[in-house]
């Protein structure tokens, strides 16, 4: 029984931790696999099939008049731009930005910053701000940007609820979701990489796509704010329970609900650009349906003012055209 | 620093209700419990961040830590895994005693009141977590299991039991790791600390160092530089064996120059009369400048028997830190022993033997030939003390005629000049043809060397896992019998008074040898909390 569920949970898919447990705590981890292997114990003799090594968590560090270190919150910032003491005003040496260390007293409690903010707002500020494999700055602007987000994705939620009948415009409700699901792809990949940063940007993008679409129908604002509560789950998995428990309040919990996924058809550009040459020479790029055929593509850049200029009143001899690049008439 | 405003406005989203809510449903559903053995046909996924260390409190780099790993598990888990998702603490180690000795309080319980504190803060992160699977390294129930797996790699011949120098703080009558020698002084005591031979369990390790190294290819979704600082530390390199005639000194034939028969066996050299050394560097034999062998080597010994200067210079050694950063920080030092040796290629030259800092006795064969020009360790050493210094090297583009080392060793490739038999061939081939003139006239072997050393798991502590062992003067050591196992730690143990307090206890060392049945003694060193955290 333990030795079945051993050889059925290992290796390790995922191990992630700090840099400076790199040579020797991994060096004797995989001496015990192999250890425990030869005297019968398990199957593998790797332990962790997939390592990741985070950056550190740096912030400034300050020191007072008298030479002794201060916590970040002994300071503040005066609207002059100088930093000082908060009981005495007292100027403050700012110093360099480094790891948290107890004994500079540039550390940040993580359990103050949840009593302020909330865990998920530590959790995407963490998340958002470098890639995960590098050191990583912790300032109260990030934090407090961070915890705005929380609230404008809350607020979003609450505004396309009333909204959930609308009919509103095809070109906007097709443009929403399309923005939908190259979100979903776009996540979906930033996720498999370890590229978290890249991931919350590309939902701080989505967001701005959902309030900008104005004119959407409301199932496809719906949709897309709950598809944006699935693609935060990981990040801000509280968030996303209750922005989905708003619009879906009988769907279940996102933290049983399955990843999305993209649709490829709606990935596909609708449109493309081509260079539209005269005697090899560039006059003018024009926008063409995808599915355009040669005929009308030609009338698209005939049509063009600068062609138009280009030709002038000599006869076309010849209409060139490579799909998806350029169309060149030679006169 | 706050430049945020003092008090944010009123959240649309309320967090404070709603995170604790959450975390209860999800809780009630059991989202995260996983069974033992997954279901058939479902795919699994293992996440795993490193456990924390229970020191109180946790900090921001736990944070990102478990962050990170709460999203890639929350992402598995909606994808469709089955995700194993653990939490546990690593929970043995120093910081408890010294909670003990300086707030009288007993290091489980400072333990287990620091985990109850950091669960009740991980729990506030929401993170995705199976906590039915929590344990701690210092649960009898974790290293019970450590102490049969010690003994089943025992039986195995992956441990083995060998002297091995340590920290020693006189003062105190206690060991010390290596971070708590400062300057050369034990931390509490402040007493000059010394160097001194125990008997320590061993992990054999070195056993697996091939393949630890060729299975470094096989981790493709490993950091490289992950992989690189795991090579390096194996630390494969090759090279060869080069033994070297010990002649005394050929300007004073004094009998008491030259070494004894005794002292040349006591040597322990393969041959007598001969230096056994390892180098990486053979194409470089016709730049030799000096031999050096570490404190501990016999023939150190030889020479402090008969020169108190020497002796005193090994004392010094003897209270440089254990550590091979602190031996690769200090100031290269050394001292003539007055025996020399011949050079294998060089009819009638000689070289001085030197005894030095630098030297590890653990590294190879303890000695080594020192070729100033094409080694910066070297050159410092051989610029300190005034001994030659000759280029074999040359680089590339550079003319033998009027080529001078710039101030500082020449360490990269070139061709081979001033040497002889090995004029012109480039470094590699002048190692290959180096070891086989070596190989015929019997004087060396060509050989791969590891860095990797056995792992030494003995500490003289509380406050960790029980070795299971029983030392008997009629059997030896001897391994506890499953039916007395686990060997659990005791809890009446006091902290007034330095050194182990195992070793203190009044009785818990004292049982019968499992063998004989007459008195013996209870192994009262733990393990090295490394091993907690190498198979959690």
């Amino acid at each position: 029984m333990l030795r079945a569920a051993v050889d059925a949970w290992l290796p390790v898919d995922q191990y992630i931790g700090g840099i400076e447990h790199a040579i020797l705590h991994l060096l004797y981890s995989r001496f015990f696999s192999r250890a425990m292997r030869e005297t019968g114990h398990l199957s593998v003799s790797e332990p962790f099939a997939g390592l990741f090594t985070q950056g550190m968590v740096t912030h400034a560090s300050f020191k007072g008049a008298d030479g002794r270190w201060l916590y970040p919150n002994e300071v503040h910032l005066r609207p002059d731009g100088a930093t000082v003491h908060n009981d005495t005003g007292e100027a403050v040496t700012v110093g360099r930005v480094e790891a948290m260390s107890k004994s500079k007293r540039n550390t940040v409690d993580p359990g103050v910053i949840i009593d302020r903010y909330g865990a998920d707002t530590a959790r995407w500020y963490i998340l958002s701000d470098n890639p995960p494999d590098r050191d990583m700055e912790w300032t109260e602007s990030g934090v407090a940007g961070a915890y705005r987000f929380t609230q404008r994705l809350y607020r979003i939620a609450e505004a396309v609820l009333p909204r959930a009948a609308d009919a509103g415009e095809a070109r906007a409700t097709r443009e929403l979701l399309r923005a939908t699901h190259r979100a979903i792809a776009a996540v979906t990949e930033a996720l498999e990489s370890f590229s978290f940063n890249v991931a919350v940007a590309k939902l701080y993008e989505f967001a701005n796509a959902i309030e900008e679409a104005k004119t959407a129908s409301g199932a496809a604002l719906i949709e897309a704010v709950s598809t944006m509560a699935r693609l935060v789950a990981p990040a801000m998995p509280h968030l996303a329970e209750s922005m989905h428990a708003l619009l879906r309040p009988d769907a279940g919990l996102v933290a049983e609900m399955p990843w999305p996924e993209a649709d490829p058809a709606m990935l596909r550009a609708e449109t493309l650009t081509l260079a539209v040459q005269v005697l090899g020479k560039l006059r003018a790029t024009i926008e063409v349906p995808v599915d355009a055929d040669e005929q009308t593509v030609f009338r698209l850049a005939e049509a063009e003012e600068n062609v138009i200029r280009a030709i002038g009143d000599k006869p076309i001899r010849k209409r060139i055209h490579v799909p998806g690049r350029i169309v060149n008439f030679v006169v | 620093m706050s430049d945020a405003p003092a008090t944010p406005p009123p959240p649309r989203h309320d967090f404070r209700a709603a995170e604790p809510a959450w975390q209860q449903a999800w809780h009630d559903r059991a989202c995260f419990v996983v069974p033992d053995v997954p279901v058939p046909g479902l795919p699994k996924y293992y996440v795993l961040e490193m456990f924390p260390y229970p020191s109180g409190k946790i900090h921001m780099g736990h944070v990102r830590n478990y962050t990170l790993g709460d999203v890639v598990a929350r992402y598995k888990r909606a994808r469709g895994f089955q995700v194993m998702h653990p939490m546990g603490w690593d929970a043995f180690g120093l910081p408890a005693e010294n909670a003990a000795r300086e707030r009288n309080v007993h290091p489980g319980a400072w333990t287990y009141a620091n985990i109850a504190a950091m669960r009740a803060e991980l729990k506030r992160m929401g993170l995705s977590i199976d906590w039915a699977r929590e344990f701690a390294t210092c649960d009898v129930g974790y290293y019970g299991q450590q102490q049969k797996l010690f003994l089943d790699f025992w039986k195995d011949g992956l441990v083995e039991r060998k002297e091995s120098w340590v920290n020693w703080d006189p003062v105190d009558g206690t060991v010390l790791a290596n971070e708590q020698v400062i300057d050369g002084r034990g931390w509490r005591s402040g007493a000059v600390v010394e160097k001194k031979q125990l008997s320590q369990w061993f992990f054999a390790i070195t056993k697996f160092a091939p393949e630890l190294l060729d299975s470094l290819a096989t981790l493709d979704r490993w950091p490289e530089r992950v992989k690189l600082m795991q090579a390096n530390w194996i630390g494969r390199s090759e090279g060869a064996r080069v033994r070297f005639p010990l002649v005394g000194r050929p300007d004073d034939r004094r009998a008491e120059a030259q070494p004894s028969t005794e002292d040349l066996n006591r040597a322990g050299a393969p041959q007598a009369h001969t230096i056994e050394v390892f180098t990486t560097r053979p194409d470089t034999l016709f730049g030799m400048s000096f031999i050096a062998v570490a404190a501990e080597h016999p023939l150190a010994a030889a020479a402090a028997e008969r020169s108190a200067a020497a002796a005193a210079f090994i004392a010094e050694c003897r209270s440089m830190g254990t550590s091979a950063v602190a031996i690769e920080q200090a100031e290269k030092r050394g001292i003539d022993t007055g025996f020399r040796v011949a050079h294998p290629f060089l009819e009638g030259v000689t070289f001085p033997v030197w005894i030095a800092n630098f030297v590890l006795m653990e590294y190879g064969t303890g000695a080594i030939f020192g070729c100033p020009g094409h080694d910066e360790r070297d050159y410092e050493f051989a610029a300190k003390y005034g001994l030659t210094i000759t280029p074999v090297v040359l680089p590339p583009g550079q003319d033998a005629a009027s080529y001078a080392l710039p101030g500082r060793a020449y360490t990269d490739d070139g061709t081979i000049f001033h040497s002889g038999f090995l004029d012109g061939m480039p470094v590699v081939e002048a190692k290959r043809a180096a070891i086989a003139k070596l190989e015929a006239q019997g004087q060396g072997q060509g050989v791969v060397n590891w860095r990797l050393r056995d792992w030494g798991v003995s500490r003289q502590r509380y406050w960790g896992c029980p070795i299971p062992v029983i030392h008997c003067t009629a059997c030896g050591p001897v391994p506890v019998p499953d039916d007395q196992l686990p060997v659990v730690l005791p809890d009446d143990v006091t902290f007034d008074r330095p050194g182990n307090p195992l070793d203190h206890h009044a009785s818990w060392k004292h049982v019968d040898c499992p063998r004989c049945n007459t008195p013996a003694r209870r192994e009262t060193d733990t393990f090295d909390t490394f091993v907690d955290s190498s198979w959690y």
